[in-house]
């Protein structure tokens, strides 16, 4: 193949003013990602430094004492904490996510573009921007306060309250993951001679559930990252209490806890605690990659 | 619900494709054009006894043979690339039938331009006989006239119409037939009665192709294909 | 020509193609066409339209159509964009009504039973007509074995010999020589012609009467589109075939009878070779020459 002549080469060469935006351009954009990394670096460096001292096996094998003046007192690790966190957010995972994957497939398959639907929607789109704390003092004074269910602080109850901030999380995703089952699946289906409902749990769903996976794990993750909503409603504790029925500790509580603590001791053990509950939610999250990899519609 | 009313106006679809089937009809009706010119020698010919005539007629037959092929090639071509249907599939088909009558046609004036050297270059002996040639083949000229008007503007009463004429030529074939029989005795009279016989029935041919081209034509409008002539069964 | 100036006797009207429905004169009502004598593989039912019409919201798409669908024969139905012919066809299995704010008024009847009545179950329905769609649309989830089973399992029908009946229906779609040593591999991993069979074979193993077809070629390359086209010459022995298509020439390949709509309503039906051959209608007769549409 021959060369372009010199001249035709010219037309098509971009001027030097050009270059000069693009490369200005380019400059701006990866400054700004540079800036943007800065903190996420920090961040997971102080963690690392300031956490991975703290573990060790008796770390995550004792519940913290509560002692915190005393020197020759041992101040305990967080495995009530973490068995907390670990219950209450499955609890408040059994209760979001059945009611949050109904809601998206009534959502979908059922209310469609209605009047009811649209509320529906408008409803669960203001509850995602609702803070949490705010789902925690709903539980306070419905729950904690009155004598409905006995009053006080107890496990459950800050369940519920992560309960109501998953599902709105859960909702949008199931839906969005939902929507983009193909149509032609679910005609193909109904043109089978299958109900409706057949339809929806033999072939959208099962078509859905890697994408609704990963939505789903998301919204965990998050729950258990939370400190606002326990603040009321559960109230921690340091003894490992298998049952949920009175107040339970949790790893953002101990984190909440300890970093205004004195003791030099107890910080660590906070950063240890963070960077555990980072890890477990940085591991939730790689589950959700992969599952997200073997999905079929998005 | 016109046509008209919908997307693109009638007649607006295909363009290459109809001026492909146009074009094709504009040759086979021509190729009439270079028939009736053949016919026309051909009787002057006759009339005359002139052998040179005859043999221009002769070798111009090369040019309605060429017409065949060139119509019969573009049909082909037509057919293969553009699937013609219905009313468009119908006229392919009868310019088919078409151009091969006129091929045929052309043939019979070749025979009959053969059979002139034969008549010997001295006047008629049955100047009668000779006479009722040429009407027969006056005749033959004006059916094949009145053919290319009929298909050219599917007209079927015309193209009926052609049936009448044709018995005109089938009863003076009749005719030169008997007389030809009660000429004589003398080799030469009856040789070239012989002739006259070969000659009319050349003629009735052309007449019959004509018929024929008719008969495509009641085909292309009303897409049922009859039998004109009440010779054999009615259609 | 013979020498006393008469000519042979000529056949009435141009032959029939070989597969289709033979001159005229041979047309009758229930029976196949004179030119075919393949022995019929089931008796399938026969489709009737009585004033069809087809609503989306008020907007009326089809305007009150009456028309056959002969047993075990191939249907085309043939118009321009948006005459409504692919609305029509969800009719016969009631698919229409699935869309929101869509209905349809009108009788449809299946051998005499109007599956519009009251007392009918959708479901039912959709088990006896069948439907194939343009684009091929296997289930992502379901392996090959797994999606032609779908059928079976979705409906409810029975479970008895599942791999019987899963090997018959791949049989009768021409697909069980191909795939008959991958049938635990995903259905979406065949190509697109062997997809859109697959998905026959999926609709066949119900064991339908009527099988509906929407331009189920559309989205093939030209070997696959042939292959079933050779296939629904084969199907018609045991279902009714109802087929929509764009492609004129396809209608006039594989098609019985074809009706030509236009604008919701139905303008003309007959043999496919009158269709194309002699139409009676000026409109049929400019749009099958592609004078417009």
């Amino acid at each position: 193949m021959t060369p372009l002549p010199a001249d035709v080469l010219a037309a098509f060469a971009p001027s030097a003013a050009r270059r000069r935006r693009d490369r200005a351009a380019r400059g701006v954009i990866a400054g700004l990602t540079v800036l943007a990394l800065i903190p996420l670096v920090l961040l997971v460096y102080y963690l690392l430094r300031k956490g991975l001292g703290s573990w060790s096996g008796s770390f995550f094998t004792t519940d913290p004492t509560g002692a915190t003046f005393f020197k020759n007192v041992s101040i305990g690790g967080i495995k009530s904490a973490i068995l907390g966190t670990i219950e209450m957010v499955a609890l408040a995972s059994a209760i979001a996510i059945p009611i949050g994957v109904g809601v998206a497939v009534w959502l979908v398959e059922y209310g469609r573009a209605g009047a009811f639907a649209n509320v529906v929607r408008f409803f669960v789109d203001v509850l995602t921007g609702v803070p949490s704390i705010v789902f925690g003092l709903f539980i306070y004074i419905t729950l904690v306060i009155t004598g409905l269910v006995g009053r006080g602080l107890a496990g459950y109850k800050g369940s519920l309250a992560l309960a109501l901030l998953m599902l709105p999380v859960v909702i949008r995703s199931s839906e969005v993951i939902l929507l983009l089952v193909p149509n032609s699946l679910r005609e193909a289906a109904l043109a089978l001679g299958a109900p409706r409902w057949k339809v929806i749990s033999r072939i959208v769903i099962p078509t859905a559930l890697p994408g609704m996976i990963t939505g789903v794990l998301l919204a965990v993750a998050r729950a258990s990252g939370e400190t606002a909503p326990l603040l009321f409603t559960v109230g921690g504790a340091n003894k490992t209490t298998l049952g949920l029925g009175a107040q339970v500790n949790a790893l953002p509580l101990q984190i909440y806890n300890d970093i205004i603590s004195p003791t030099t001791a107890v910080i660590n053990r906070a950063w240890g605690a963070a960077l555990t509950l980072v890890v477990m939610i940085l591991v939730l999250n790689l589950i959700a990659r992969l599952t997200s990899r073997r999905s079929r519609v998005a | 619900m016109s046509p008209a009313s919908l997307g693109s106006p009638a007649g607006a679809g295909r363009p290459h494709f109809q001026d492909e089937l146009h074009s094709l009809e504009e040759q086979t009706l021509s190729g009439i054009d270079l028939l009736i010119d053949q016919l026309d020698r051909t009787l002057e010919a006759l009339r005359h006894q002139d052998v040179e005539l005859a043999t221009l007629v002769i070798d111009d037959d090369d040019r309605i043979d060429g017409r065949y092929l060139e119509v019969h090639q573009g049909i082909l071509s037509l057919l293969a690339r553009q699937a013609p249907v219905a009313g468009d599939l119908r006229l392919v088909a009868a310019l088919l039938h078409v151009i091969k009558h006129i091929e045929r046609m052309g043939d019979q004036c070749v025979n009959v331009c053969k059979l002139i050297p034969l008549c010997g270059h001295e006047p008629p002996t049955e100047p009668h006989v000779h006479e009722m040639v040429l009407r027969m083949g006056t005749l033959a000229r004006s059916e094949v006239t009145q053919a290319k008007a009929a298909f050219a503007g599917r007209n079927v009463e015309l193209a009926e119409d052609l049936v009448r004429q044709d018995r005109e030529i089938n009863a003076i074939q009749r005719d030169i037939f008997r007389r030809a029989i009660e000429i004589g005795d003398e080799p030469d009279v009856r040789e070239w009665a012989m002739t006259m016989i070969l000659v009319a029935r050349c003629i009735e041919r052309i007449g019959d192709n004509a018929v024929d081209i008719g008969e495509q034509t009641a085909f292309v409008v009303t897409g049922l294909f009859r039998e004109f002539s009440d010779s054999s069964h009615r259609g | 020509m013979t020498a006393d100036g008469s000519s042979p006797p000529r056949a009435a009207a141009p032959r029939g193609r070989r597969r289709g429905s033979g001159d005229p004169a041979a047309k009758t009502n229930a029976a196949p066409a004179a030119s075919e004598e393949r022995p019929l593989t089931k008796q399938a039912h026969a489709v009737r339209l009585e004033k069809l019409r087809a609503f989306y919201g008020r907007a009326e798409q089809v305007k009150g159509v009456d028309l056959d669908f002969h047993a075990n024969q191939v249907t085309a139905i043939i118009g321009p964009s948006g005459c409504g012919k692919s609305t029509l066809v969800r009719c016969i299995n009631r698919m229409h009504e699935e869309i929101p704010d869509a209905h349809a008024e009108g009788r449809v009847l299946l051998d005499e039973v109007d599956i519009y009545g009251s007392e009918v179950d959708v479901v039912a329905v959709r088990r006896a007509i069948g439907m194939i769609f343009q684009k091929p649309n296997p289930f992502p989830t379901m392996s090959i074995f797994d999606n032609v089973a779908a059928g079976l399992r979705l409906s409810g029908a029975g479970r008895s010999d599942l791999h019987e009946k899963v090997e018959s229906a791949l049989r009768g779609a021409g697909l069980w020589e191909e795939v008959k040593d991958r049938l635990a591999q995903p259905g979406i991993g065949l190509s697109g012609g062997q997809q859109q069979r697959l998905c026959i074979a999926r609709s066949l193993a119900v064991d339908p009467e009527v099988l509906l077809m929407d331009e189920p070629c559309s989205a093939l390359d030209p070997i696959a589109t042939l292959k079933i086209e050779d296939l629904i010459d084969e199907l018609k022995l045991a279902v009714t075939i109802v087929i929509v298509t764009h492609n004129m020439q396809q209608a006039a390949r594989v098609a019985d009878r074809t009706a030509f709509m236009l604008s919701g309503e139905l303008v003309e039906v007959g043999p496919t070779n009158t269709i194309f051959t002699n139409p009676t209608d000026r409109r049929t007769e400019e749009y099958v020459t592609g004078k417009f549409g």
